[in-house]
């Protein structure tokens, strides 16, 4: 099935020029570079650009490549733990490197603009390719503990760019939380890969995608590809763990566009898509992950519908789309899952770039106010963002159209009709909040306005050169992806004959874009239209609408769990232990022991009567024992 | 094994350069405190060199012992002086050396009463030496109180924060354990009938019966644990620390504690084979107990120190649990294990002994903003932590992988609760990042210097060697591997 690649074939190579590139650059800006800012970004930029090149010439040397390749060393050996470190190169982990170093490219460009200044610039781009380093490693890795250790790689270079903003409390409370709940779905992760380890003996992921799990017990199974979920749960903001994503747009912008499309959440759906054959052996998880993808899709679809803060609904609208992709591989269609992926890469990218000029230019991330400093004067932005916004919406002839199309007809192939219903309502609601963002911004309220005062604060300065160009290769890209479908499938497939499964329903197409457009309608008559007072149908429900924002109080959970069970139960009986139980056990030991001297100090009274009485009762007593 | 003499004193050497810098420090006149730290300095570095020295040319592929000097000394009693290096030492050494230098380093800036502190921080290491190279009961047992009873006036002396309890209330703990281990070894002694204080030759498989193995195990166990800082004899752990001036707390925390795991090791599993097995499912409850406990109290506290105390806590357990799995790979993760948490732990005691150098406050609630007045400081402190976290390519994350795999093998229920302590450790440590070194400046602090270059230096060895180690373990797992697996497989 694979072939063994030594390190002199040049794919290996290239494989891994592209992943050390960022690594090396990562290591001269903090070991000296970064005192200056431009040759930082000048190492960094052009590591990116190597590993840019270096996984579009694996791309287009394997596009007809017929078996995966794999090139194996040693990392670890200790005993019966034996940790391989590698390089397989197989249709998904090519594409995913190739989406992947496409989007750090366009974002390290981006940011050269959106962080002119900054006082840590070296350190931004110094973290950047640490990210890029971890998230390509990451998508080559051979073996599944190779790929948890860039995995969590990945979850710290995303701790460490979400709370770049030290100073400011809510970045550094987002990075730790963005750190601990992923940290959370890990413990799940890693658990499951032990028991992976325990059934099936090895974690070589053509192995566990093959022959070795077809000897596992189908309940271990089970648990294993359960637990490994919780990792993907955890990086991508799936439903319970889900609350992270949102706050991390603390961040820097461009960190949100490289977070939300390409890297850290993506990383666990390419989990998912990775270990797709593994996990199909398990039709009941199978199951308990369309349920997830299902109510993680439609909980955040109703968080982004009350938002007033731009990057908050595209992080909800991540959430969701995330939940489309899972409930697209866990419907069977490999396919859809991993196009949906990739076009999303790109359109969500586009949006955060996009939100990132317009924040740039009027200093505010609340959508009335953008739209009060006539936030629509910023015409390439905006025009993107109605471009990826549509795509988003799932709107023709736009990348995003066609991946949810494929996704809608994976759910359409099921037994039980009420997963296709339910991605209908996700689309239904997508478009809704996606248009309402942008109908909010495009026709403010007349009388709102800002009256003209000049060119004033800030309202000259659009997207630079950096910044825009970065904006027109994706927008580019979000108009030309869907027609990369059937390629695409054929490259995934790894088989000629293959073409985009179409859909099985005829009327399918149309219900996905009939409703899309019904929440764009929706979204015009409430917000669009010339007379509409700006008020969504959910917050004229003032219950559901506080429910909605407060994310249906998943957060308030989860701080009172924190706050009661764990600070101030198990944690405040540990710490109370230590002082009442095992050191106050101890000081009444020796203080026991003291009394207890005290008796035998008090036969060493130094009163010679005493001595001499001791003395003669002694001898009495001998002479006794021995005349007895 | 195979015993391979050595054609050079190599391991007397080093003993010989601490008593030699320990004599030199004792002849150097009161005021001249600036060569007394060259001295301790190159004494220090020439025992480092040694021990680099040796990790690389020790022959991984002979194995066994090598180095080894064999002088009889007392034949009545069966005592020699008996040196020899295996893969289970020699990772010790190297530890002992980098942790000895970079802590002479790092107290460069010390002014009260410098030539008593540095004379007795050689006598420390002059213990902590001798105890990882020896070979003979005797000498264990003397090299082990060594080692203890400096610590006393060392923290007693120069600490701080209720030094005079933190330095009794460690050195009652220890004595205690040191009481338990002397029976221990002198009933084995006696009920070998061989007349001898020989390692090798009393463990020789037959040479006790199960029960008294069994016996004397737990006495090795709770004597050598304490100082390893084994649940519930811990308490003495973070109160020491807390108490202890920054480069005590290193060697202490990075070396001393190792000396705990490192005896229960050479000493109760060598000689009592029998008796760990025995024991083995409940030292990994303790072990458990300690990963988990040290997490959760580590929440609750206030002041930096004792959160590192805490974090120790739960780190050695991680040492427990592997010893507690009985296989090689427990064994290899445990003492990989010893060697990056005494690595990792040094960087966090001389970043907070930096920060409380400064600011004259441990107390977490008073920092904060450091990133941004000393950003050098905080950002070893932030390394440090990362590693303790168990972020891979540092260190630490190797020794916890594989003894979480070994003991979700053996132990599926306690490697399960050691792996979730892993969220709470983060929650844990990073909370304590976050309002040490983030958040707005802070007024108060602002005038205070960054770390110099010459007090950088110490810390960047230290973070060299945790990324080192973190990106190539093999170098570390593969000498491991060379004592762990004969040990094993000549197991009955």
């Amino acid at each position: 099935m694979t072939t063994t690649a030594t390190l002199s074939d040049p794919n290996v190579a290239t494989t891994l020029a592209a992943c050390a590139a960022p690594l090396l650059a990562f290591a001269a800006i903090f070991l000296g570079a970064r005192r200056f800012a431009r040759l930082s970004a000048g190492l960094s930029i052009g590591a990116v650009t190597v590993s840019l090149a270096g996984a579009v010439f694996l791309l287009a040397a394997n596009w007809h490549a017929e078996a995966p390749q794999v090139f194996s060393a040693s990392w670890l050996v200790s005993d019966a733990v034996r940790i391989p470190v590698g390089v397989l190169l197989d249709p998904i982990s090519l594409l995913m490197m190739t989406v992947v170093a496409v989007i750090c490219f366009l974002v390290q460009i981006y940011s050269l603009g959106y962080m002119a200044g900054d006082p840590g610039f070296s350190r931004y781009y110094g973290f950047m390719s640490l990210f890029a380093w971890a998230m390509l490693s990451l998508t080559l890795s051979s073996s599944l503990f190779q790929l948890y250790v860039f995995w969590e790689l990945v979850g710290l270079s995303s701790y460490l760019l979400i709370g770049f903003w030290y100073e400011k409390f809510s970045a550094s409370q987002a990075g730790k939380k963005a750190f601990v709940m992923t940290r959370a779905g890990d413990v799940a992760f890693m658990l499951g890969l032990f028991v992976l380890l325990v059934g099936a003996g090895t974690l070589d992921v053509t192995a566990v995608n093959g022959p070795a799990a077809a000897r596992m017990n189908p309940s271990l199974i089970t648990l294993s590809a359960l637990l490994i979920f919780g990792g993907i749960v955890g990086k991508s903001a799936q439903f319970p763990l889900l609350t992270w994503l949102p706050d991390a747009m603390e961040g820097p912008t461009p960190v949100s566009a490289l977070l939300h499309s390409a890297t850290m959440v993506a990383a666990g759906v390419f989990l998912f898509a990775r270990l797709f054959p593994f996990f199909r052996q398990s039709p009941a998880a199978m199951g308990v992950f369309l349920v997830i993808g299902t109510v993680s899709m439609l909980l955040s679809s109703t968080m982004a519908m009350v938002s007033r803060d731009i990057k908050q609904v595209w992080a909800y609208s991540t959430i969701s789309q995330l939940g489309f992709m899972i409930m697209g591989l866990a419907a069977g269609s490999f396919f859809a899952g991993v196009f949906h992926l990739t076009t999303h890469a790109g359109f969500k990218a586009l949006l955060f770039l996009c939100s990132g000029v317009v924040i740039h230019a009027l200093d505010t991330n609340d959508m009335f106010e953008i739209a009060r400093k006539k936030g629509r004067r910023l015409k390439l932005a905006m025009i993107c963002m109605t471009l990826a916004a549509a795509a988003l919406a799932g709107i023709p002839p736009l990348s995003g159209f066609f991946s949810k199309e494929s996704i809608l007809a994976a759910l359409a192939a099921l037994d039980n009709p009420i997963w296709l219903a339910a991605a209908l309502l996700g689309v239904l609601l997508t478009a809704y909040y996606a248009f309402r963002l942008i109908f909010i911004i495009l026709f403010p309220r007349p009388e709102l306005v800002q009256p003209e005062s000049g060119r004033g604060h800030g309202s000259g300065h659009g997207a630079g050169t950096a910044m825009g160009s970065a904006l027109v290769v994706l927008a580019a890209a979000t108009l030309a992806l869907g027609f990369a479908a059937a390629p695409l499938a054929r490259f995934l497939s790894g088989d000629p004959a293959a073409a985009h499964p179409g859909p099985h329903l005829p009327w399918l197409p149309y219900a996905g874009i009939g409703l899309a457009a019904g929440g764009l309608l929706l979204a015009w008559f409430e917000f669009g239209r010339p007379a509409a007072d700006q008020k969504g149908f959910v917050e004229r429900v003032p219950a559901l609408a506080a429910l909605f924002a407060n994310r249906w109080y998943i957060d308030v959970f989860y701080a009172r769990l924190i706050s009661r069970l764990v600070d101030r139960g198990l944690a405040w009986l540990c710490a109370k232990t230590d002082q009442r139980v095992i050191d106050a056990g101890l000081d009444a030991a020796s203080k026991h022991i003291i009394r207890s001297s005290g008796v035998l100090s008090a036969l060493q009274s130094g009163m010679i009567q005493h001595r001499l009485l001791v003395l003669f009762a002694v001898v009495v007593m001998l002479g006794l024992y021995f005349i007895a | 094994m195979p015993t391979v003499y050595a054609d050079i004193p190599i391991l007397s050497a080093i003993l010989l350069i601490c008593l030699g810098g320990l004599f030199l420090i004792l002849a150097t006149p009161r005021k001249e405190a600036a060569r007394i730290k060259k001295i301790s300095a190159v004494s220090s570095g020439l025992t480092l060199a040694a021990a680099v020295y040796l990790f690389f040319a020790y022959d991984r592929g002979v194995g066994g012992l090598q180095f080894a000097e064999k002088i009889s000394w007392i034949p009545s009693l069966g005592i020699s002086y008996f040196n020899a290096v295996d893969g289970f030492s020699l990772p010790m050494l190297l530890l002992t050396g980098i942790v000895f230098f970079t802590g002479i380093l790092t107290m460069w800036e010390l002014t009260e009463r410098v030539k008593e502190f540095f004379a007795l921080v050689f006598l420390l290491v002059l213990g902590v030496y001798g105890l990882f190279m020896s070979l003979d009961l005797f000498f264990i047992f003397v090299w082990y109180d060594v080692s203890l009873f400096p610590m006393y006036l060392l923290i007693a002396v120069w600490g701080s924060t209720r030094k005079e309890y933190g330095a009794m209330k460690l050195t009652l703990y220890l004595l205690a354990g040191s009481a338990l281990i002397l029976p221990a070894l002198l009933y084995l002694v006696v009920a070998s009938g061989l007349d001898t204080f020989d390692l090798l030759q009393l463990m020789d498989p037959g040479t006790f019966t199960p029960a008294q193995q069994r016996f004397a195990f737990v006495l090795f166990y709770i004597g050598f644990g304490i100082l390893a800082g084994v649940w519930p004899f811990h308490t003495w752990s973070p109160v020491g620390h807390v108490a202890a001036p920054t480069a005590v707390s290193m060697i202490h925390a990075g070396v001393l504690m190792k000396i705990g795991a490192f005896g229960v090791l050479r000493v109760g599993i060598f000689l009592c084979p029998e008796g760990w097995k025995y024991w083995a499912e409940l030292m990994g409850l303790l072990a458990t107990v300690g990963i988990v406990y040290g997490v959760l109290a580590g929440l609750r506290q206030t002041d930096l120190k004792y959160v590192i105390g805490y974090s120790s806590v739960s780190h050695m357990g991680i040492v427990g649990l592997g010893l507690a799995t009985v296989t090689v790979d427990g064994l290899n993760g445990a003492v990989y294990q010893m060697f990056a948490h005494g690595i990792m732990t040094a960087l966090f005691f001389s970043s907070v002994g930096y920060i409380y150098d400064k600011t004259h406050t441990k107390a977490i609630a008073e920092l904060g903003g450091l990133s941004k007045t000393m950003p050098k400081a905080s950002a070893y402190f932030i390394i440090a932590a990362l590693t303790g976290v168990g972020v891979p390519c540092l260190a630490s994350f190797w020794g916890e992988l594989v003894v979480f795999i070994s003991s979700f093998r053996v132990y599926p229920l306690y490697g399960t609760l050691a792996v979730g302590a892993l969220a709470v450790g983060a929650l844990f440590i990073l909370r304590v990042v976050q309002k040490t070194c983030y958040g707005p400046e802070n007024a108060k602090w602002a005038h205070l210097p960054d770390v110099s270059f010459g007090l950088a230096i110490p810390r960047m060895i230290l973070v060299s060697v945790i990324v080192l180690f973190g990106l190539f373990p093999s170098l570390l797992f593969d000498m491991i591997r060379t004592a762990s697996i004969p040990f094993m497989a000549g197991l009955p």
